[in-house]
């Protein structure tokens, strides 16, 4: 079953990471959801699929009640990312869905109706949950065409979305990256792969690098902090993304 | 099922979007709402008594500072940590029952959502209906075998709510008991009294919450 753990915490405002299923399938790619909290406002990144809807709603109703989740933030349209939709919505029909403009007719596929979406435009927006603002921060052909990240210049958040990813041996259960140069070769292949373009890698990069970040919180694998953070990004901008094919 | 088979003869003509409403009706949300609400008390009740041990911890304390003479206060007090280990393991068990309860919510979510699909295509009429006739039968049982073990599960919590109630009439005794020693302390009875008064408020805390979480399952 899925875990709920808490991050960061300061007062009312927390960000708490749902991840590690060790039940899982096999045949399930393994995810991290995160739960940005302001008082009895919750917004949900990337809510995960279908088939672990439940594991999810568990592992977050042991610690918050499920309806203060209001928002559900979607970095793309993958099924890994949104095909639960349709159950959160079923839980809840008022929750609102922030996803890329591209994707508004396409993910509702999984499920919503035209009030669910909120059309995030390419430059991006500033989300407020409970007052707090949280930034959607452009992040497209990374990988998707549509792709946006999550920053919470308060607590130094940025919720990455598919950078960063590791795909982890399963023996690899710490929430944070511990040792770097053997961690980031879990990551080499996916982002050699997944990652389509190295000019909107480096203009992410070139971004990402102008902020405050003390966590840089991944979809898939473990959390880079501190250091760590811009050892990730210096390690991106060199590698040779959109080529995973060719060799 | 029977109207299922309905809908395949007749091809669909007698039915609307009406009928394709009310399958969508029938899905379980309410399954999950009552499963949310039931987990937060749950959640209430274990935050009450981690409390319980805290404050029985201090009158085992208090009970050792003043002596023999509160010997009777002291063994209470041991009681009230075996109650509130006791406790804390029944609400863990509890805990596990609801995720059972959340995982079949969410699958039979999941089936009535596929065949809810499925009945738009026999609502079509023939000869598309009888391509999916044996698909919405095959559906018709996985759901039916989920609903049945949704029930078991809406069962058993209760089952476990009524030991945990059980379990909580012990703590009652217990913290009645620690009323009864506290007079025999001396010159810390006063101090023995709030403690126990303290323990017997935590107690009852804690039953009322279970009875109230009792009152919503059977509603």
């Amino acid at each position: 079953m899925k875990k709920l753990e808490f991050i960061y915490e300061n007062g009312p405002h927390k960000w708490a990471m749902v991840a590690r299923d060790p039940s899982k399938p096999d045949f399930l790619i393994d995810t991290n959801e995160y739960l940005v909290i302001n008082g009895n406002d919750a917004l949900l990144t990337d809510p995960g699929g279908m088939e672990i809807f439940s594991a999810v709603f568990s592992a977050l109703s042991t610690e918050i009640d499920p309806y203060t989740i209001r928002q559900l933030f979607a970095s793309h349209q993958d099924p890994d990312i949104i095909s639960s939709l349709a159950l959160w919505l079923d839980f809840n029909p008022e929750l609102k869905c922030y996803l890329s403009r591209l994707w508004e007719t396409f993910v509702p596929h999984f499920g919503g109706t035209a009030d669910t979406f909120i059309p995030i435009p390419d430059e991006g927006m500033n989300i407020s949950l409970g007052g707090l603002i949280l930034e959607a921060i452009p992040a497209h052909y990374l990988h998707s065409s549509g792709n946006f990240h999550l920053y919470d210049r308060k607590a130094r958040i940025l919720f990455s979305g598919d950078v960063g990813a590791a795909m982890l041996p399963p023996d690899a259960n710490g929430l944070f990256v511990e040792k770097f140069d053997q961690h980031i070769t879990h990551a080499r292949e996916f982002h050699r792969r997944w990652m389509g373009s190295n000019a909107a890698k480096l203009n992410w990069c070139e971004r990402v690098s102008r902020l405050d970040i003390d966590m840089l919180c991944p979809q898939h694998g473990a959390i880079y902090q501190g250091e760590d953070v811009k050892r990730f990004i210096n390690w991106f901008s060199e590698l040779n993304v959109g080529c995973g094919i060719r060799d | 099922m029977e109207e299922l088979d309905e809908i395949v003869e007749d091809g669909g003509e007698d039915y609307n979007e009406e009928v394709l409403d009310d399958f969508h009706d029938e899905i379980h949300v309410s399954d999950l709402h009552r499963v949310v609400r039931a987990n937060e008390e749950i959640k209430k009740v274990i935050r009450i008594s981690s409390g319980v041990n805290l404050v029985a911890l201090n009158a085992m304390l208090i009970a050792k500072r003043s002596g023999e003479r509160s010997c009777g206060f002291a063994v209470v007090s041991s009681e009230l940590r075996v109650f509130s280990r006791n406790l804390q393991v029944a609400m863990a068990d509890l805990g596990a029952l609801i995720f059972g309860l959340v995982r079949d919510a969410a699958a039979i979510k999941k089936q009535q959502q596929r065949r809810g699909h499925f009945v738009a295509i026999a609502l079509m009429g023939k000869p598309m209906s009888s391509k999916v006739v044996a698909v919405l039968a095959c559906l018709e049982e996985r759901i039916q075998t989920t609903e049945e073990e949704i029930g078991k599960d809406w069962l058993h919590l209760g089952i476990q709510l009524g030991r945990v109630l059980q379990l909580c009439e012990t703590g009652r005794s217990l913290s009645r008991s620690a009323k009864i020693e506290a007079v025999y302390g001396g010159d810390m009875t006063i101090t023995l009294k709030h403690v126990a008064s303290r323990i017997e408020e935590t107690v009852d805390e804690i039953f009322n919450t279970l009875k109230q979480l009792r009152i919503q399952l059977a509603e």
